[in-house]
């Protein structure tokens, strides 16, 4: 099939950018854990909080933790060979 | 017609005290959510104090699953009943969906060993997840609505009248997203234990031959990452289609606040017919893309979970 044929173009289009979005799947999942880390452990550290009834150190807690798992899981899929 | 008369009706009874104004947010969240156990469609008994009531998600979530087998059984036990071995009709577009998922989400992740292994997993979440979202933007039940409030007139009591509160989205619920995210996340344990067998599986988790002071900060912190892989994969489908539904239903909702403020209904109907139904119609657009790519990337996250367990590397 020809080069400049555009039904072959956009084909070709259609299949990089599948390919291009497969790539991305490991990426997704790393900044989607990274928010979810944060997330979750913040909310952890929040609810702890209200229970004991104190200040928040508890949610700075979880949030510093958060941001640990989260940034962990992203060096995991940057680093990954 | 039938517009305006509403639009009246709404106006007049706002009209009557300050006490039945137009509530946005929770006529909104009353439209999104879930129906309450105090407008259950099928009461049941409370078990270990549990209510197991059918609630509207209950009931979409068992009308969705029903739609999957019949439509997917239906379709490929007529396929094998054919002499010629070549799929015709809605088999063509379910082969094109199957050989979608396999080739191009679970392949690439977990390898061509385990490819058919996870595909059925894998496929089965994908379009449960599709179905679910896209029936969410079928107006189904506001159509029986009107026909109730213009043709049938049920009791207030009725299965009908109920089956109106609550959002039509099993998806946008959270415990349902969560119920998907920990099937995620037993595969994502089973598949690494059939990879590398029970004990590797988690002796795997951590790199090998670091110093021992650091696997007392690295096991908690992968221990900790093994619960937030679900619950961002429940997060992030739950929001998603929760906030297409609020954003279409805010812009909707522009019509009756307009109406009070002005106490006439033809400024309602005006902003409604200039801005807020193009609106809606817009991103109900945007919302069938959405459907689609939700679906999508909670079967491709589930498969690179799948596959990160598969194939470890420190």
């Amino acid at each position: 099939m020809p080069d400049n044929d555009p039904d072959f173009f956009l084909a070709r289009s259609l299949k990089y950018l599948q390919e291009n979005i497969r790539r991305s799947g490991p990426a997704a999942g790393a900044s989607y854990t990274l928010i979810g880390a944060i997330i979750l452990l913040g909310g952890i550290g929040y609810a702890v909080d209200l229970v004991l009834g104190q200040a928040h150190w508890f949610l700075l807690g979880g949030l510093l933790l958060g941001l640990i798992v989260g940034f962990y899981e992203l060096a995991k899929t940057v680093f990954r060979r | 017609m039938l517009v305006q008369e509403a639009v009246q009706e709404h106006a007049a009874a706002a009209a009557e005290g300050a006490a039945e104004k137009f509530n946005a947010g929770k006529t909104i969240i009353e439209h999104v959510s879930n129906s309450g156990h105090d407008h259950p469609l099928i009461r049941l008994p409370h078990v270990l104090g549990i209510d197991f009531s059918v609630t509207k998600h209950v009931l979409m979530l068992w009308l969705v699953a029903a739609f999957v087998f019949v439509v997917v059984t239906w379709t490929v036990r007529r396929y094998l009943k054919q002499d010629r071995p070549l799929p015709t009709g809605f088999m063509n577009a379910l082969e094109a969906v199957v050989e979608f998922v396999r080739d191009a989400i679970v392949q690439p992740n977990v390898g061509k060993k385990w490819v058919n292994t996870w595909t059925p997993l894998v496929l089965t979440l994908f379009v449960f997840i599709l179905c679910a979202n896209g029936i969410g933007l079928i107006p189904v039940f506001e159509t029986i609505g009107l026909l109730d409030h213009f043709v049938l007139h049920t009791a207030e009591d009725s299965f009908l009248k109920h089956v109106m509160h609550g959002g039509t989205t099993a998806t946008a619920n959270f415990n349902v997203t969560a119920a998907l995210a920990t099937i995620t996340f037993f595969a994502i344990i089973v598949a690494g234990s059939r990879a590398h067998g029970a004990i590797k599986h988690w002796v795997n988790m951590v790199p090998h031959g670091l110093a021992w002071p650091l696997y007392i900060i690295l096991i908690p912190i992968e221990v900790m990452g093994m619960f937030v892989r679900p619950f961002a994969l429940t997060m992030r489908l739950a929001a998603n289609m929760t906030g297409g539904h609020i954003a279409i239903l805010a812009i909707l909702s522009f019509v009756f606040l307009f109406t009070e403020m002005a106490g006439r209904a033809i400024v309602g109907i005006g902003v409604g017919a200039v801005v807020s139904v193009p609106l809606a119609v817009g991103i109900s657009g945007l919302e069938i893309i959405v459907v689609l790519v939700q679906a999508y990337v909670f079967a491709l996250l589930s498969a690179v979970f799948i596959g990160m367990a598969i194939h470890v590397h420190h």
